[in-house]
């Protein structure tokens, strides 16, 4: 009998944590009294510390100011300031005080490098913020068509030391003052000349602003909360998940529960009900608590913020409605994070990663010039951000377009998270870890003292972490070298990727052959290999049109791949080096090493996708990545299907021998005089398949997949454990 | 379900005497729990492959005490975690009330009632809230969940902790607590784990009166200890246990008529010996007579628990 969730379960175990959570000190003041205070107090902060800041006068040492003409005047003597005409707000003139050295020190006397050195050291010290020297003479870079006043102008010099907060401000002030000087000076010639000072601005500039006052607002709110939802979101998941996973086991509740006829999925949508509803709490609080700190310092001082009023209702809608899924995703993965916890206070610890790995995901769809699109709504996070950026903003026709990419994209990462969330809970060696420290000398003695006939997860993730790392650094040492292409593609291909995998085997495997599906498959799948590669090339390759058109290639790095390519011999040593190379050393690596070692994660088909992912990822291109990951997972089920590893080879190298032909594949063509309807060729000499191609060939792919399908499956013990626990018999038929 | 099956003590179920057990186990069919050849390995990152259990095999009757004894880290909690499908085997198979605890988890979980040294009690609820929330879990009814915990608050004299919360309780209220959760939905089986480590005299003994009772009422008790007097006070049968084998297995009158030894003690330390070097597990772990010692000491620690 199939599994079905029992929801009355779930509900049960909900309300007990939430009133658990209600109950705890701790996290009320986390998720309720600490946002209420904490933004208060940062208003008030501010308003303190922006006071402060902007009231504190400066003071510009000024030495020269008798070459400086008398008119129009720089200084107000009488105040030592600069002249209130130059400040763009009169008010702020006693801001920049004026300190003349000539009234300090007898300056006749000294030679210029000793008046140098004394307003360095001044500057240095923090007597004074800012010099400025006028030197006598004229203007060194005026010119012979210069005018004889602006020849004799003497020559100002600033300096400041912008090592010191205080002598940025006075640069800033200073700047503004001379900028408004300069133009006096202009104006107060053209007096003197008779000429009209309207030559100064041709033009007047007459700027409008549309968006009417909501919309301005919301543009403001639309940076600023999509940030605050996810990291409130994440944060205000964290800690309940830890309390309701680590803190269970530092309680020693866990057994208890997991004792309980609930099912591990019911426990663990029961936590994640409980994680999610204090992961809203927390955004919405947080929220609440920022609208009512900015209307209060709104009222308190306009000027401050100005632009910016209380969010449109309509922001707030879209949050709350964004907020559930968000939630959803972060409180799986946090629960799932917290479930591998020995303890509340090592729970703590995988925060940060998490962070570290959110973060970017948050912070891209901030960065200017990444709009909504096609491409950006598939990213995971940042989706969800730029949607809600667009609906805050009111642009509804463009959310409207991507709404259900993104919904599509967070459902199947929610899935995914809950997934492991539960397949968390059912490893006992999870949940009953031992204290012991992870030593990587000891994990690594382990591997070689325990080893099994095919490697562990934790082995295959970490020749794949091995691969890339090698890849990446191999790659970079090699092209700066500027080693001909072949010897890279060699050295990659044979160090990077084929010796840790081949190594990892020998020394953490009892079974070499049984890791590296090192058999032959039965006849008829040889063929099928080779005639699956071949019907499915065209489909490949308008998905890989449709990826870049998602997510466009610059010409350049075009460029640089074609340049690179060309450099590749032809021939046979070019299908050598591009197709049979990679094909046995990446399939060795991948299907062989790393999807033996993922498959004793109980689930098949997460092991293929997993595999796949890693595989796409050492490729190093974006675009690239995308359709070998797509491809990977075909790779990754013909090599179940078949269990040898001359199938995934086969048909990788056919895959990519049919990749390198598109050029003679073309010329083939037109000489055949083939119908152009079928195949094209494109720019650049490129073939390019018609939409009738792509879908007779996508039919025999899957016909042929269809025959895969029917080819045995030899599963792991882990996966036949798993498979027998969905399959089990339902509580409701057992005994009273 | 089995149900009421005689207990060992009034002699109708004649115990079993098996050194070594035999590879294919027994053939009752009325038993509440088959065990047939159990294993169990893990893998430490210091000590490498940890052979916990090397392929037990027990059945355990309804109506009867069925102990497991033997010496920290002999492999009773092994056993038993398997028992309450915490734990998955590596190897052989075991059945609770009819049902595999690998395949059919939740349905063993509803024949269980799991009593551990370990075994929590929530800090934030109260003692009643706690048994009552289990309670639910299993399906009780309102009506009949609230006349099941005041009947067991007033078997068990948790009255005055009805409403104490969990942070409150001594290590001797929690333990109670863990009872009443166990029983609430009145199992076939109880599994208790070393149950009374930790506890002091008057309410270890409180303890085992408790389960003294429960055998009376036909459950099947199975009950891990590595104290030998609670053993002799308590159980209609024994299974001796050492490095994940089960070296002996019977009443305790037929043992120490096999063995010859009139004390249990001696008799543990027999075996043990006997068992010798073949039955370490890993060479980095104590050595028998060191196991053997901790025995003794353990035993010293609790100079009265009559039943």
């Amino acid at each position: 009998m199939r599994f079905r969730l029992n929801w009355r379960n779930v509900w049960l175990i909900w309300q007990r944590e939430v009133r658990d959570q209600f109950r705890d000190r701790r996290m009320l003041f986390l998720i309720f009294v600490l946002p209420l205070l904490l933004y208060p107090l940062m208003g008030a902060t501010f308003l303190q510390l922006a006071q402060f800041v902007q009231e504190t006068p400066t003071t510009v040492l000024v030495l020269g100011r008798k070459h400086l003409p008398p008119e129009p005047p720089l200084f107000d003597l009488r105040q030592r300031t600069f002249h209130p005409q130059w400040f763009d707000r009169p008010e702020d003139a006693p801001l920049l005080r004026v300190q003349f050295l000539e009234d300090t020190v007898p300056v006749r006397r000294l030679d210029s490098r000793t008046l140098e050195q004394l307003v360095r050291r001044r500057l240095r010290t923090g007597q004074v913020q800012a010099a400025l020297v006028f030197s006598p003479g004229g203007n060194a870079d005026s010119g012979a068509e210069a005018t004889a006043p602006a020849r004799r102008f003497p020559r100002p010099q600033l300096l400041y030391y912008s090592a010191k907060r205080g002598s940025q401000v006075a640069h800033r002030r200073l700047w503004a003052v001379l900028r408004n000087y300069r133009t006096g000076v202009v104006r107060h010639y053209f007096r003197q000349n008779g000429l009209s000072e309207r030559l100064l601005e041709p033009f007047q500039l007459n700027e409008q602003d549309l968006a009417d006052q909501p919309l301005r607002q919301a543009a403001v709110w639309s940076a600023v909360f999509p940030f605050m939802l996810l990291i409130w979101g994440l944060t205000g998941a964290f800690y309940p998940a830890i309390d309701l996973c680590a803190g269970e086991k530092e309680r020693g509740t866990l057994e208890t529960l997991l004792c309980s006829p609930a099912r591990r999925s019911e426990i663990v949508w029961g936590k994640l009900l409980t994680v999610m509803l204090f992961s809203v709490l927390t955004v919405v609080l947080n929220l609440a608590s920022v609208a009512l700190t900015g209307a209060v310092v709104v009222a308190q001082v306009p000027e401050a913020v100005r632009g910016i009023g209380p969010p449109p209702p309509a922001a707030v809608f879209w949050v709350l409605l964004a907020l559930l899924p968000v939630a959803a995703l972060f409180s799986a993965l946090c629960l799932a994070l917290a479930a591998f916890a020995r303890s509340s206070k090592e729970g703590q610890y995988y925060l940060m990663p998490l962070f570290l790995v959110a973060l970017p995901l948050v912070i891209l769809p901030m960065s200017p010039g990444v709009e909504l699109s096609l491409g950006n709504s598939l990213i995971p996070v940042s989706g969800i951000v730029l949607l809600l950026r667009a609906a805050i903003e009111g642009d509804y026709a463009q959310a409207a377009r991507y709404v259900l990419p993104v919904v599509f994209v967070t459902g199947v990462c929610v899935w995914l998270a809950v997934r492991w969330a539960v397949d968390q809970f059912n490893r006992e060696t999870v949940l009953f870890r031992e204290g012991e420290r992870l030593q990587l000398g000891l994990w690594l003695r382990h591997l070689l003292r325990d080893r099994d006939q095919t490697p562990s997860v934790a082995a295959a993730l970490l020749c794949a972490v091995l691969i890339l790392l090698l890849k990446f650094f191999l790659g970079l040492s090699v092209s700066l070298r500027q080693a001909s292409v072949p010897v890279m593609i060699v050295t990659v291909q044979l160090v990077a990727v084929l010796l840790p995998a081949g190594l990892m085997t020998v020394l953490f495997t009892s079974s070499p052959r049984k890791t590296l599906l090192l058999q032959l498959p039965r006849p008829a799948a040889v063929p099928m290999a080779v005639l699956l590669a071949v019907v499915l090339h065209p489909v490949v390759v308008a998905v890989a049109q449709v990826v870049e058109t998602l997510y466009p290639l610059s010409p350049e790095m075009k460029q640089a791949a074609r340049a690179l390519l060309e450099q590749v011999p032809g021939g046979p040593r070019r299908l050598l080096l591009l197709a049979l190379l990679p094909a046995v050393c990446e399939e060795l690596a991948f299907r062989g090493f790393i999807l033996s070692g993922l498959r004793h994660m109980g689930h098949r088909r997460l092991a293929i996708v997993l595999c796949a992912v890693l595989f796409g990822m050492i490729h190093a291109v974006v675009q690239q990545a995308i359709v070998a990951a797509l491809v990977g997972v075909v790779l990754g089920y013909i090599t179940v299907r078949s269990r040898s590893l001359l199938v995934p080879v086969l048909f990788h190298a056919t895959h990519n021998a049919l990749s390198l032909s598109h050029e003679q594949l073309a010329q083939l063509w037109q000489r055949l005089g083939g119908p152009q309807w079928l195949l094209r060729t494109a720019a650049e000499g490129e073939l390019e398949f018609t939409a009738p191609v792509v879908l007779v060939s996508g039919l025999l792919a899957a016909a042929v997949l269809w025959w895969w399908r029917s080819q045995p499956v030899e599963p792991t013990p882990e996966e036949e454990l798993l498979e027998a626990l969905a399959h089990q018999e339902e509580p409701a038929s057992a005994p009273a | 379900m089995v149900e009421g099956s005689p207990g060992a003590r009034s002699g109708k179920r004649p115990g079993r005497f098996l050194v070594p057990l035999p590879a294919g186990g027994f053939g009752a069919g009325e038993s509440m729990i088959q065990v047939r050849q159990l294993a169990k390995h893990y893998f430490d990152l210091r000590l490498g492959r940890i052979e916990a259990l090397r392929g037990i095999s027990f059945d355990a009757y309804a109506g009867e005490i069925f102990g497991l004894l033997g010496a920290n880290g002999a492999g009773k909690t092994t056993t038993l975690r398997i028992l309450a499908t915490l734990l998955q085997p590596s190897g052989g198979t075991a059945t609770v009330g009819g049902y595999d605890v690998v395949r059919q988890p939740a349905l063993v979980r509803r024949q269980i009632g799991y009593v551990s040294a370990n075994t929590g009690v929530y800090d934030r609820m109260t003692a009643r809230e706690m048994v009552e929330h289990f309670g639910r879990l299993y399906g009780l009814e309102q009506r009949v969940l609230c006349r099941r915990i005041d009947e067991l608050f007033e078997r068990l004299q948790m009255r005055e902790i009805a409403e104490l919360p969990g942070a409150k309780m001594s290590t001797g209220m929690k333990q109670k607590v863990s009872i009443a959760r166990a029983l609430v939905h009145d199992p076939p089986v109880l599994i208790f784990d070393e149950a009374t480590v930790g506890l002091d005299v008057v309410v270890a003994r409180s303890l085992l009166q408790i389960i003294g009772t429960l055998r009376e009422s036909g459950k099947c008790i199975v009950f891990s200890t590595h104290i030998m007097r609670e053993v002799e006070r308590l159980c209609d049968r024994v299974g001796i246990i050492h490095h994940g084998r089960l070296l002996a297995l019977g009443t305790l009158e037929e043992l120490k008529r096999h063995y010859g030894h009139e004390d249990l003690e001696d008799l543990f330390y027999h075996l043990v010996a006997e068992s010798g070097s073949g039955a370490a597990r890993h060479e980095g772990e104590l050595p028998a007579p060191e196991q053997a010692s901790s025995l003794a000491r353990s035993e010293a620690e609790r100079p009265c628990d009559s039943v």
